[in-house]
C-alpha cells in the first residue's frame, strides 16, 4: 500500500491543483469535494506587510507633507494677504477722494480673511496690520503719511484695526477647523480602507480554511474508499483461497467458479490500482496525455478484449462509423475511460443485457464517444453528482471514483463528459476528443 | 461426502448438529456480490442450501419468509445498519446468527453480539474459520435454547460440569471453586465454542446492575485458568480481546477457527 500513502500524504497545496477547490457545493460531505476547482493561486494570495504599509503611508502623506512643502505653505498666506491687499488698495486709490473712510475700511477687512483662510491667524496678523496701515497712509488725510487728522477718522482706524483682527481670528479658526475636518475625513478614509483589506484578508483567509478542511475531507474520503475497496476484493480472494487450502474436495463446476471469483476480484484489484494511480497522477497536476492518432474502433476492441472476462455476461456491441476520423488522444489513458465506463455498466446493468460503444463525428473538431447500458439509469439529480470524487449512485457498491478519474481524463484532453439521454433505459455516458489534425 | 466432512470436525462429545439443510436454508446477507458468491460455493458444497440478501430489508423480509437454519450477516449494509437488523431479528426470532465485521469495528460486533447475535467473524476471514463458527451456533441452538440452563452436565472436552452439583472436572481431577467462578464457568460451558461478551458474563453472573466491570472478569479469566491447568498454546478459556470470553475444546479437531 505504499502507492496509497503516497497518494494522501501529498501536502494539501499540491494535492488538488488540477482541480478546484472553489466550489464546495451544498453538503459538506467528502462526497462533495470536487477536483472541478479554481486555480490554487486564487487561495493563497495575501498582501504583504510591507505592501499593507505602503497604502497607509501613501494616505497618510495628504496630511502631513514634507517641510519644503510646509514653508511654502506659511508664505502662501501672507502672500495671498498682501496681494489681495495691493489689489484692493491699486483699485480704490484713485477714488480716495470721494470715498468714506468706513468703506475703504470695509473692503479692506477682505484680504485679512483672505490670509487667514489661505495662511492661518499669523498670515491675518500680518495682513491686517499691513492693510491698516495702507489704509492709513493711502487713505486718511493726510495722505502718504502715518498722521490722522481727525478724531473721526482715527476711531475708524482704531475700529477697523479690531474689525479685521477678529475677522481675521475668526477666519483662521474656521480654517482650522475645516483642516481638522478634513484630516479626520482623510484619517476616517484610510481607516476605512485598512478595514476593508482587513476584510478582504479575512475572506482569503477563511477561504483558505474551508479549502483546507475540504483537502481533509477529501484525503478521509480517499482513505475510506481506498481501505474498502481494496479490503473488498481481498476478502473475496481470502476467503476462497483459505476455503481451497482446507482441502475440502469441491466438484469441478464449484471449483471452476470460485477460481473464476479469484480472478474477477484479481482482476479489480488492478482496475482499481490503475485508477488510484491516476487519481495520485491528478491530484499531484501531473496528468498530461501522451495524444497520438488513435483509431477509436481498434481501441475499443483492444479494451473489451482485455475486459473479456469482466463483461462476459453482457453482449457488447460496437457502433462507429468507417469514415470516423482519428482522434488526437493517450491510448491508455482513454483506454482507462473506457474501462471504468464499462466496469460501471457492468456493475449496474442486468446479466445478459446489452452494452454499446459507438463513436460518432460532433462536430469538425470533435468526436462523441458514448457507452450505454440497460440498467436502472442514473436519476436527473445525480447526473452531475456521479462526477464528483467518491460519489456512488444509488445502490452502488464501486469507491465512486471511476468517473470522476474519467471526467479528469477526459477534461485533460479539452474534451466533455456527461450522462447523456438514454435511449433504452439504462444509463449513457458520452464524451467527446478530440478529432486528430482538426 | 458432505456429512463425512462434518464429522470430521467434530470429535468433542457434543451431540451433531442437524444435518446440513434439513432445518432450512442459511440465509447469507452482504452487500457485496463476490463475497455472496464465494460463500454461497462454499456453504453448497457442504451440503448447505443458501440463501442471499443484499440489503437489510431484504434480509429481514428472508428471514421472515423461509426461517433459515442460521444468517451469516454483514454488518455494513447499504440500507439499514447490521446492528439494527441483529435487534429486529431477535424481537420475534432466535435463528443463530453470526455476523461478519469489517476491521476496526469492534464496538458494533459487540453491540451485534449484545443484542443477541451468536458469533462474529472479522473480515477478512478464513471460510473454514467461518464455517466453524457457523457450526457451533447451528449445534448450540439444536442443543439448547439461548439463556436456558442446558443439560444437568456439561462436557467440553475433557472438561466435565456438574451444574447441579456445583462439580467441575478436568482430566477427572476435580477443581474446586467458588460460586462466581462457578457461575463464569458454567455460562461458557453452556455456550461452548461460542462468544460471550463481558456485558452477557457479568449480568448472567454478577448481576443485571452489572456491565461494564470488565476489570472483575480478567480477574476470575485468570484463576479460572490456573485452577483448570490452562496452559499457553492449550487453553480452554480463551479471551476475545475487547468482545469477551469463549469456552472450547483445545483437543478438538477444528483448527482453525478457535487460535489459543
Amino acid at each position: 500500500m505504499t502507492r496509497g500513502d503516497a497518494i494522501v500524504s501529498c501536502p494539501a497545496a499540491t494535492r488538488l491543483p488540477l482541480g478546484q477547490l472553489g466550489e464546495p457545493g451544498p453538503e459538506r460531505c467528502g462526497a462533495s469535494t470536487s477536483w472541478r476547482v479554481p486555480p490554487a493561486n486564487s487561495i493563497g494570495h495575501q498582501r504583504s506587510p510591507a505592501e499593507q504599509g505602503r497604502t497607509v503611508t501613501e494616505n497618510a502623506q495628504g496630511l502631513t507633507g514634507d517641510p519644503l512643502a510646509m514653508t511654502s505653505k506659511r508664505l502662501y498666506g501672507p502672500a495671498a494677504g498682501l496681494a489681495s491687499l495691493l489689489v484692493a488698495a491699486a483699485v480704490l486709490l484713485p477714488f480716495r477722494d470721494d470715498l468714506d473712510t468706513a468703506t475703504v475700511a470695509l473692503v479692506f477687512v477682505l484680504p485679512g480673511v483672505a490670509a487667514a483662510l489661505a495662511g492661518g491667524r499669523w498670515a491675518a496678523l500680518v495682513t491686517a496690520v499691513a492693510a491698516g496701515v495702507a489704509l492709513n497712509v493711502g487713505f486718511l488725510r493726510p495722505y502718504g503719511t502715518l498722521k490722522v487728522d481727525l478724531i473721526d477718522e482715527v476711531i475708524n482706524l482704531i475700529v477697523f484695526c479690531g474689525v479685521a483682527l477678529l475677522t481675521a481670528a475668526l477666519a483662521a479658526r474656521e480654517r482650522d477647523r475645516r483642516q481638522a475636518a478634513e484630516e479626520r475625513a482623510a484619517r476616517i478614509e484610510a481607516l476605512s480602507q485598512e478595514n476593508m483589506e482587513i476584510r478582504d484578508e479575512q475572506e482569503r483567509l477563511s477561504a483558505k480554511t474551508l479549502a483546507l478542511g475540504i483537502a481533509g475531507e477529501h484525503r478521509s474520503a480517499l482513505l475510506r474508499a481506498v481501505s474498502h475497496d481494496l479490503r473488498t476484493p481481498l476478502t473475496t480472494i481470502q476467503a476462497v483461497i483459505s476455503d481451497l487450502r482446507d482441502g475440502t474436495e469441491y466438484d469441478p463446476a464449484a471449483q471452476d467458479e470460485m477460481l473464476d471469483l479469484v480472478a474477477d476480484e484479481a482482476e479489480r484489484l488492478a482496475r482499481l490500482v490503475a485508477n488510484l494511480l491516476s487519481m495520485s497522477r491528478i491530484d499531484a497536476g501531473v496528468l498530461l496525455p501522451e495524444r497520438q492518432a488513435i483509431p477509436l474502433e481498434e481501441l475499443f476492441e483492444a479494451c473489451v478484449k482485455r475486459h473479456s472476462r469482466l463483461v462476459r455476461d453482457r453482449k457488447v456491441a460496437f457502433d462507429v462509423a468507417l469514415t470516423l476520423p482519428l482522434v488526437d488522444a493517450d491510448w491508455t489513458l482513454v483506454d482507462q475511460v473506457l474501462t471504468n465506463l464499462l466496469a460501471n455498466a457492468v456493475r449496474h446493468a442486468p446479466i445478459g443485457s446489452r452494452i454499446d460503444l459507438a463513436a460518432r463525428r460532433r462536430s469538425e473538431t470533435m468526436v462523441e464517444v458514448s457507452v450505454a447500458d440497460q440498467g436502472p439509469g442514473i436519476p436527473l439529480e445525480l447526473a452531475e453528482a456521479v462526477f464528483t470524487p467518491f460519489r456512488k449512485g444509488p445502490g452502488s457498491s464501486s469507491s465512486g471514483v471511476g468517473l470522476a478519474i474519467a471526467r479528469a481524463i477526459v477534461e485533460a484532453h479539452g474534451g466533455t463528459i456527461s450522462i447523456g439521454e438514454a435511449r433504452r433505459g439504462g444509463a449513457r455516458v458520452v464524451f467527446t476528443l478530440p478529432v486528430h489534425g482538426a | 461426502m458432505a456429512a463425512l466432512e462434518l464429522s470430521s470436525h467434530f470429535r468433542c462429545t457434543v451431540p451433531e448438529p442437524p444435518s446440513p439443510g434439513s432445518a432450512g436454508p442459511i440465509l447469507v446477507v452482504d452487500d457485496e456480490p463476490a463475497i455472496l458468491r464465494a460463500l454461497s460455493v462454499a456453504l453448497r458444497a457442504r451440503g448447505y442450501v443458501v440463501r442471499t440478501a443484499t440489503t437489510g430489508q431484504e434480509a429481514l423480509d428472508e428471514t421472515a419468509l423461509v426461517s433459515p437454519a442460521a444468517v451469516i450477516l454483514d454488518l455494513g449494509l447499504p440500507d439499514l445498519d447490521g446492528v439494527e437488523v441483529c435487534r429486529r431479528i431477535r424481537e420475534w426470532s432466535e435463528v443463530p446468527i453470526v455476523v461478519l465485521t469489517a476491521d476496526g469495528s469492534d464496538d458494533r460486533k459487540v453491540a451485534a453480539l449484545d443484542l443477541g447475535a451468536d458469533d462474529y467473524v472479522t473480515k477478512p476471514f478464513s471460510t473454514p474459520e467461518l464455517l466453524a463458527r457457523l457450526r457451533v451456533a447451528l449445534r448450540n441452538r439444536s442443543r439448547t435454547g439461548r439463556q436456558t440452563e442446558g443439560p444437568a452436565v456439561l462436557t467440553v472436552g475433557s472438561l466435565v460440569v456438574e451444574q447441579a452439583q456445583h462439580r467441575v472436572a478436568v482430566e477427572d481431577r476435580t477443581v474446586l471453586l467458588t460460586p462466581k467462578e462457578f457461575g463464569f464457568l458454567c455460562l461458557l460451558a453452556r455456550h461452548a465454542g461460542r462468544v460471550m461478551t463481558h456485558r452477557t458474563i457479568l449480568q448472567s453472573v454478577w448481576g443485571p446492575e452489572y456491565g461494564t466491570e470488565t476489570q472483575y472478569l480478567r480477574v476470575y479469566a485468570s484463576q479460572l485458568r490456573k485452577k483448570l491447568g490452562d496452559e499457553p498454546g492449550h487453553r480452554r478459556l480463551l479471551t476475545e480481546p475487547g468482545v469477551g470470553y469463549r469456552l472450547v475444546d483445545p483437543d478438538a479437531v477444528d483448527p482453525p477457527c478457535f487460535p489459543s
